[in-house]
């Protein structure tokens, strides 16, 4: 179980355009409970990857705090950021972050033998037949489509164990019947480890039943 | 852990130059080859120096004593304090006195076909720096013949310019050694005669010698003065052309057999050179530390995007390290163990050739080259570790 509390949370750069605005996020003290299932609807320029990105503590440009199970992330050394990214938190990036020059597989792998493995090897093949890539994962990254990279993403977030899974726009190059299959899994794979999620997008959804939706 | 390594190594290696990796391999080969030749080639040098088939026999005593001057004319004797000094230096590992006899004696033949007269001193040193292995070497008061070793100089003298001129048969060693002779010494109630026999020859000391107990029983009862200061010494040491040694003697005005201690100079020569080498070998140690900590740098630079999303993605500081030091690491132990290899068939190859020379040494490296191969190899641990954690600190931040 690991709570999640900001408080005062701004990002140094956006201060000046975030100090008039109305947002649930920003400036505020928040707390998510453990495994929830969180909205953010983010208009473009309101600062959603940047939120992302400090939540996983990729940059340390900020205002304010934020907390997991109470201790402050920017006492976390790299040992211990190292360790929250193994065990407690896992990630979607909206650009993605995939090596192109490994195959979809060694990808998905990587993240799967980082820490002891959550799931054993036969997983990937299962998760990969679910949202339809298997026939990708013997294929160098780099010449995916965009769409069979995101599903690739996907796969590599939930390949290790997590508390809360942070999704910057996963299903952007999604069809629907696809993002169907992959908000499935993801919900699928976040009750079994009674995890919760922060989701970000520009529009409003239904891919889940979102406990809360906050606007940023 | 395999596959993890398995996928890291393909990441990597697809962002890290091989030419880089050649090039920094042969600046390491070449630099550690130099500084193990260097300690190899000292080790070989003190071993031709210092092991016992080297040793020339003659070479290790020397007599010394003062240079005679105008300014010490008359009071050439060595105090017992310049005595003790010399005893006191390393390079001298053992000091004997020379006595000289303190009474007038002559030698003449019994034989009147060989008939010979000659007015001579003795001087006597003790036993153990004698090179004569005689059964006759010994004299005590009462005894009829005196033993006596005759310096090969004086056979040679004799044999080669003295009996032609003279028109007198060559003497070999053996024939001198039979001949008994008619020892005079002039006492103060007249002359003591004693019999004589010469029953060695040696090339270390050039005086005709005389057991030390007849010596000094003759010098306590014959002797015309009473100086009991030696003039002379001969000293044991394992290197004559020590140029500490040669140093010493020139310091304090003292002189020996210039021949035996000439190769000083050679060895001053041969120090500086070895040493030389030394500092080229370390010199280039350096570069190629640099050149390698260097390509270390580059490769993590070059694959910096990488390990910067292996960050990111939860890899932990301690993994990555594992991970290049088992990349970067065992390259610098198979260099050693090449340059081991390649030295050590140096080393024989050398060995033989300088067999032939009649010169000895070991036909395999010696255990210093071994333990400097080691501590080097420490060495390049502690580079590479360095520069491994200095980047992943550096892309963590």
């Amino acid at each position: 179980m690991m709570l999640l509390r900001i408080e005062q949370l701004v990002p140094t750069p956006l201060k000046p355009n975030l100090a008039n605005r109305k947002s649930d996020i920003w400036l505020q003290n928040t707390t998510f409970s453990a495994g929830q299932f969180i909205k953010i609807k983010a208009p473009s320029g309101s600062g959603k990857t940047t939120f992302i990105h400090l939540l996983y503590h990729l940059r340390n440009d900020y205002e304010g705090n934020i907390y997991w199970n109470e201790q402050q992330q920017q006492q976390f050394n790299t040992t211990q950021l190292a360790l929250l990214r193994q065990q407690h938190i896992s990630i979607i990036f909206q650009d993605l972050r995939l090596f192109p020059n490994i195959t979809a597989r060694e990808n998905i792998e990587l993240k799967r033998v980082m820490q002891t493995p959550y799931y054993s090897a036969t997983e990937v093949t299962r998760m990969a037949e679910l949202l339809g890539i298997t026939k990708i994962l013997a294929q160098r990254t780099g010449i995916c489509s965009y769409g069979e990279q995101q599903r690739i993403a996907i796969i590599r977030a939930l390949m290790q164990p997590f508390n809360w899974l942070l999704m910057d726009e996963p299903f952007s190059h999604l069809d629907s019947e696809n993002t169907a299959k992959a908000a499935a899994l993801i919900k699928e794979e976040c009750t079994k480890r009674n995890a919760g999620f922060i989701l970000t997008d520009l529009e409003d959804d239904t891919h889940f039943n979102y406990h809360q939706t906050l606007l940023l | 852990m395999k596959e993890w390594n398995s996928i890291l190594k393909k990441i990597i290696k697809s962002a890290s130059g091989r030419l880089r990796l050649l090039l920094a391999t042969i600046g390491l080969s070449v630099a550690l080859l130099l500084i193990l030749s260097a300690v190899q080639l000292q080790a070989n040098y003190n071993e031709l120096l210092h092991s016992k088939n080297n040793q020339d026999s003659v070479a290790n005593f020397l007599v010394v004593n003062k240079q005679l001057s105008n300014a010490n004319y008359g009071n050439t004797t060595l105090s017992t304090t310049a005595i003790a000094d010399l005893k006191k230096q390393p390079f001298v590992d053992a000091v004997g006195i020379l006595t000289p006899s303190r009474f007038k004696a002559a030698i003449q033949s019994y034989s009147s076909q060989f008939p010979f007269y000659t007015d001579i001193s003795f001087e006597s040193v003790p036993a153990t720096f004698i090179d004569v292995d005689s059964t006759q070497w010994h004299w005590a008061p009462g005894d009829d013949v005196v033993p006596m070793i005759a310096p090969n100089l004086f056979l040679d003298f004799y044999n080669f310019q003295f009996s032609l001129s003279q028109n007198l048969p060559q003497l070999t060693q053996e024939i001198v050694k039979m001949i008994v002779f008619k020892v005079n010494i002039q006492t103060a109630t007249g002359i003591l005669s004693l019999k004589g026999k010469v029953v060695g020859f040696s090339d270390r000391i050039t005086s005709l010698l005389v057991p030390e107990s007849f010596m000094q029983w003759a010098n306590a009862q014959y002797a015309t003065e009473n100086n009991l200061q030696p003039s002379r010494v001969v000293i044991r040491t394992k290197d004559p052309g020590n140029p500490a040694l040669v140093q010493y003697l020139k310091e304090h005005q003292l002189t020996t057999d210039a021949d035996k201690t000439r190769f000083s100079k050679y060895r001053q020569i041969v120090n500086m050179v070895v040493r030389i080498s030394w500092i080229t070998g370390i010199i280039l140690l350096l570069f190629a530390l640099l050149i390698f900590s260097l390509f270390i740098q580059l490769t993590i630079a070059s694959c910096k995007e990488e390990i910067e999303l292996l960050i990111t993605l939860g890899a932990a500081p301690k993994q990555l390290r594992q991970f290049l030091m088992r990349r970067f690491f065992p390259n610098n132990i198979y260099i050693m163990i090449a340059a081991i290899i390649i030295i050590s068939i140096l080393q024989y190859v050398l060995s033989h050739w300088l067999q032939q020379q009649y010169m000895f040494i070991s036909t395999i490296i010696s255990i210093y080259t071994f333990v400097t191969a080691l501590v080097f190899l420490g060495v390049l641990w502690i580079v590479n570790f360095a520069t491994i954690q200095h980047y992943i600190k550096k892309e963590n931040s």
